[in-house]
């Protein structure tokens, strides 16, 4: 077994006092050899060159740089002491659920972006252009180009210098060193910075430290969890048949994400599962992004023998369950896997689990979907039509203390079957005036003695969201037996 | 010769404000008023776009806003459907046609017409080409 660094050196400074106290106060002692600080600022390198701006266009690949990792697959480390890294802005379409196509901007053409790897002391020589004023093939339905920059949490520089904001078509470049081991957070910080996040651009840098991590791992991999806060297009425009969803403003104020996921895409990691072999020790890079909301990350069936908080081995802590990071916070999770079998990797926030933040570290190629029925989180589909979204998103927060979507009896009905129970016009009136419909109408008299008495509130609804709910309640009809579930009903 | 450097936008160093020493924020201001449909239709009659940081006190909303964009579109020289506010960041910006209305004059109509509600201009950076971010001159 490896001891750590910090924890070898503790050990040797305490005996280092037992030996010294034994020896009582007359005993000559030598004066003990300070330890050299890892962390010597007076050694770091606090002068970067100043930041180029130009308006030289890039035109090659978006991401380049023998460091970066495109996937949750980790790269080796490259040893190359100053990694060039390039990473130009664009706007694209991404998926970011099934069916549920998001105008997204980004870093390298993807979200996360590309995950770049290094170690203390080396140099990062970055560049980037803003691309966003570029055409994507065949779509044309992106957010239009606007000012963008890159803020990376591993630096150690002039915000005024290196994280200014660019035009479209110009291109910034700067070096920095790194000084801390971690994982580190990058996005774009122009204004408004919570839409520049929301709407992909963020990644990691992870930062070894100078002599490698303590430990030996089988598998690498990066997690990256995000939100995004997503709405139809209000022109109701398309992305290759299906709607166009654009970041929500008011949700994103509010703090209500509608998909809160593991490397961009929910249940992303439920399809195409991270390998593992049963007694293989498995290192995950973890990095919560928000961009507000806290992660309380958990793999189920295991433990994690070691957590290093924001990704330095310094901040060591052992045989955790969960390890809690708020918005650009990280840690590397060790864990040894124990036998054949499918690992979960959730959010134990499990309102944020069943929004999509949800994966599988698994021994097996295809493993079998029951393992997400335990945790009844299965990939559920996902309404396309926009109506039906809204009614979704309007049901999950207003319905659900009293209702449930094929669940069986709460405080009121199931909603699962209830457009084969009742028409449309009726729905729709009960959704208006329930106050009403029990002075008049027999059903819903009867309704209210099954159901202890307990009237339905009035919701104030108008009639465009009643036609929501009445969309998103056919579309739980149209789907298969028990496949609709409604977020947040656990 | 004269009339060419005039075109070109003037472009001789301004000393930050006291109140702008942080050229982070300078560029941040920028981004929050820059609108590329303007930019680009702007340089493609040879018009320039000029970004101002907004001093005095702005009440929030939307409503200032669109005030404020009325007030500046009214101003002469000012390009029509071009004005851009960001009242958060306490920005604007503007097209014009430099062989029109020099820059200078550009500003003081604006400073003239946003005098009522207390306010004056600073400005920040002038676009007379695609991607180029130039410091403005007096």
């Amino acid at each position: 077994m490896q001891i750590p660094r910090p924890l070898a050196c503790s050990l040797a400074l305490g005996a280092a006092a037992v030996l010294l106290s034994a020896c009582g106060p007359s005993a000559p002692s030598a004066p003990a050899a300070p330890l050299a600080d890892p962390y010597d600022i007076g050694k770091m390198d606090l002068k970067p060159l100043p930041a180029k701006v130009s308006a030289e266009r890039h035109q090659g690949a978006f991401a380049e740089g023998g460091s970066l990792s495109l996937g949750a697959e980790l790269k080796p480390l490259d040893p190359s002491p100053m990694k060039s890294v390039r990473l130009d802005t664009t706007h694209k379409i991404i998926e970011i659920a099934p069916g549920v196509k998001y105008s997204a901007w980004t870093f390298g053409d993807q979200v996360p972006g590309p995950t770049i790897r290094a170690r203390v002391g080396d140099k990062i020589r970055f560049s980037m252009t803003n691309r966003s004023d570029e055409a994507v093939p065949g779509v044309h339905l992106t957010a239009a180009p606007m000012m963008h920059s890159m803020d990376f949490h591993a630096a150690m520089v002039s915000p005024q210098d290196k994280y200014r904001s660019i035009a479209p078509g110009q291109t910034i470049e700067f070096e920095f060193t790194l000084n801390y081991p971690g994982i580190f957070m990058y996005h774009c910080g122009t204004p408004m910075i919570l839409e520049h996040i929301a709407s992909g651009m963020y990644g990691a840098l992870i930062v070894e430290p100078r002599g490698g991590y303590p430990t030996k791992v089988d598998r690498e991999y990066v997690i990256v969890q995000s939100e995004f806060y997503a709405k139809p297009e209000p022109g109701k425009r398309k992305a290759g048949g299906a709607p166009l969803y654009v970041f929500d403003g008011d949700r994103l104020r509010g703090a209500q994400p509608t998909h809160t996921v593991f490397n961009g895409t929910h249940n992303g990691m439920v399809k195409s599962p991270l390998a593992a072999k049963a007694g293989e020790r498995v290192r995950l890079h973890v990095l919560n992004v928000g961009p507000s909301k806290t992660s309380s990350f958990h793999v189920v069936g295991t433990i994690f023998d070691r957590v290093w908080i924001e990704g330095n081995p310094d901040n060591q802590f052992r045989g955790m369950q969960t390890v809690l990071l708020g918005s650009s916070n990280s840690a590397i999770v060790e864990f040894v896997i124990p036998e054949d079998g499918s690992y979960i990797m959730v959010d134990h926030h499990f309102a944020n689990a069943s929004q999509g933040a949800i994966g599988l570290i698994s021994t097996a190629a295809k493993p079998p979907v029951q393992e997400l029925e335990h945790h009844n989180m299965p990939a559920s589909a996902t309404p396309t039509d926009p109506d039906a979204v809204a009614g979704k998103l309007a049901f999950e927060s207003k319905c659900l203390a009293c209702h449930t979507v094929g669940e069986g009896k709460k405080l009121g009905p199931d909603i699962a079957g209830v457009t084969k129970r009742r028409n449309d016009a009726w729905l729709a009136r009960w959704l208006k005036e329930p106050e009403n419909m029990l002075q008049s109408d027999p059903d819903a008299q009867a309704m209210l003695k099954d159901y202890n008495n307990l009237p339905m509130p009035n919701q104030s609804l108008s009639d465009a969201e009643i036609k929501q709910y009445l969309k998103y309640f056919h579309w739980i009809d149209a789907q298969p037996a028990g496949a609709a579930k409604a977020a947040g009903a656990h | 010769m004269r009339a060419e450097i005039a075109a070109a936008g003037i472009l001789l160093t301004l000393h930050a404000p006291a109140a702008l020493a942080c050229g982070y924020c300078v560029e941040d201001k920028i981004a929050a008023a820059y609108d590329h449909a303007v930019v680009v239709h702007a340089l493609a009659r040879k018009h320039h776009v000029a970004f101002f940081h907004i001093d005095g006190t702005l009440v929030p909303g939307e409503s200032t806003r669109r005030a404020l964009e009325a007030i500046a579109e009214s101003t002469k020289g000012v390009d029509k459907g071009t004005a851009r506010v960001s009242v958060e960041s306490a920005s604007l910006a503007v097209a014009f046609d430099p062989r029109r209305t020099a820059f200078m004059d550009v500003q003081k109509g604006l400073e003239t017409k946003l005098a009522a509600r207390k306010l004056s201009l600073l400005p920040l950076r002038l676009i007379d080409r695609p991607a180029e971010m130039n410091y403005i001159s007096r």
